[in-house]
C-alpha cells in the first residue's frame, strides 16, 4: 500500500508521450527538460491562436512571452484546470497586454501600415492591412463571442468539442457562435 | 429562442464546418439576407486570417530562440535600487558612508556626557546619558547589522 502511494507521487520516467500532469510534475521536481516537450506539445495551438489575433511581425514574440509567463508561473500550477486551459487562459492575457502596451504608445495607427509594409511571399499591403483589420475587430469583440471563433477557427475544435470545453449544450454554443459571428459583421461593418 | 433561429444557428454551423473542410468557398443562403452576410464574414475570416501550424523546424528554432531569450533576461535581470546601494562589493564608499555615520552619531551622543561630566541634577543627567547612549548604540547596532548583512551576501 505505502509502495503504490510512493509510486503515485513519483513522476514516471520523462517521455515525449508522457500526459501533460507527469511532465509538469517532472518540471516541478527540478527537470527542466520536461518543459521542451510540454513546449513542442502545445505550441502549435498557441501559436494558431495568437497568429489569429496579432499582426505577424509580432506573433513570434508575443508566443515566446506566454511561454516565458508559464514557465515561470509553472510551479505554482496546482492543476485544477487542464493545463491546455490554463495556457489558453495565459494566452489571452497575454495578447489583451500586447494590444494595451500598442494602444498605450499610441501605435494602433501605425500598426496596419507597418504591417502592410511587411515583406512576406503572397501577401499585398492590401490583404496584410485587411488582416489587421479584421483582427482588431475580433480583439474589440466581447470575450464570449471571440472565444467561439478562437476556438473554432484558430484550434479548429468541432461544435461539440468547444460546447464540451466550454461547459454548454450543443444548441447553446452554435447560438453563442452565430451571435458571434454577427457581432464581428456589425463591428466591420461601422 | 424560436425554432427559426435554432434553424438558422444549425445551419451557420454547417456551413462553417463546411468552409474549414475546404468544401465550400461561397455564401449556400441566398434567399436569406441575414444569414448571406453571416456566410460572407465566415469566408472572409477564412481567406484571410491564417491558421497554419508551425512545422517541426520552425517549433525546434522557436523553442532555441525561446531559450536564448530566457538566458538574456536572466543574466539582465533588473536589481532593486537598494540592493545596488547595498552592495558594498562593487559598492564600498557606501559602507564606509555607513561606518562614518555610525561613529559620527556615537560621538555627538557621548561627547556632551564626557565633557560636562554630569548636570545640576546627577540623577536627571544620568538618565539622560544613558538613555541617549542606549538610543545611539542602538542605532549603530542597526547600522552595524546592516552593513553585515548585505556584506554576507
Amino acid at each position: 500500500m505505502a509502495t503504490t502511494k510512493y509510486m503515485e507521487n513519483t513522476p514516471n520516467p520523462l517521455s515525449p508521450q508522457a500526459t501533460d500532469e507527469v511532465l509538469i510534475a517532472h518540471f516541478k521536481a527540478g527537470r527542466t527538460e520536461a518543459f521542451d516537450f510540454l513546449y513542442q506539445r502545445h505550441l502549435p495551438n498557441v501559436y494558431k491562436r495568437v497568429r489569429y489575433v496579432v499582426p505577424e511581425n509580432d506573433v513570434e514574440d508575443v508566443t515566446q512571452e506566454i511561454f516565458i509567463a508559464a514557465i515561470k508561473s509553472l510551479a505554482s500550477f496546482r492543476g485544477d484546470a487542464q493545463f491546455s486551459t490554463w495556457l489558453r487562459t495565459l494566452t489571452n492575457h497575454k495578447v489583451a497586454e500586447f494590444y494595451r502596451k500598442r494602444t498605450r504608445k499610441q501605435e494602433p495607427m501605425l500598426a496596419p501600415l507597418s504591417d502592410a509594409n511587411a515583406t512576406i511571399t503572397g501577401n499585398t499591403s492590401k490583404s496584410m492591412e485587411e488582416r489587421v483589420y479584421l483582427q482588431r475587430a475580433l480583439q474589440d469583440l466581447p470575450e464570449n463571442y471571440r472565444e467561439v471563433l478562437l476556438l473554432r477557427f484558430a484550434e479548429d475544435l468541432q461544435f461539440n468539442e468547444i460546447a464540451h470545453l466550454t461547459n454548454q449544450n450543443l444548441e447553446a454554443t452554435k447560438s453563442l457562435f452565430r451571435r458571434a459571428v454577427a457581432a464581428l459583421r456589425a463591428h466591420l461593418d461601422k | 429562442m424560436s425554432q427559426h433561429d435554432i434553424n438558422k444557428d444549425n445551419q451557420l454551423a454547417e456551413f462553417a464546418d463546411k468552409v474549414l473542410q475546404g468544401k465550400m468557398n461561397q455564401p449556400a443562403s441566398s434567399s436569406d439576407l441575414d444569414l448571406l452576410r453571416l456566410e460572407e464574414t465566415i469566408l472572409h475570416l477564412k481567406q484571410t486570417l491564417p491558421t497554419d501550424s508551425p512545422d517541426a523546424a520552425k517549433t525546434k528554432q522557436m523553442l532555441v530562440r525561446l531559450k536564448a531569450r530566457m538566458k538574456r533576461e536572466e543574466e539582465t535581470a533588473e536589481v532593486p535600487f537598494w540592493k545596488k546601494l547595498f552592495d558594498f562589493q562593487s559598492n564600498p564608499q557606501v559602507g564606509m558612508l555607513l561606518v562614518i555615520v555610525a561613529v559620527l552619531i556615537l560621538a555627538v551622543i557621548t561627547v556632551p556626557s564626557l565633557e560636562l561630566g554630569g548636570s545640576s541634577n546627577p540623577t536627571t543627567g544620568t538618565a539622560n546619558n544613558n538613555t541617549n547612549f542606549l538610543i545611539g548604540g542602538g542605532i549603530v547596532g542597526v547600522l552595524l547589522l546592516v552593513y553585515w548583512i548585505f556584506r554576507r551576501k
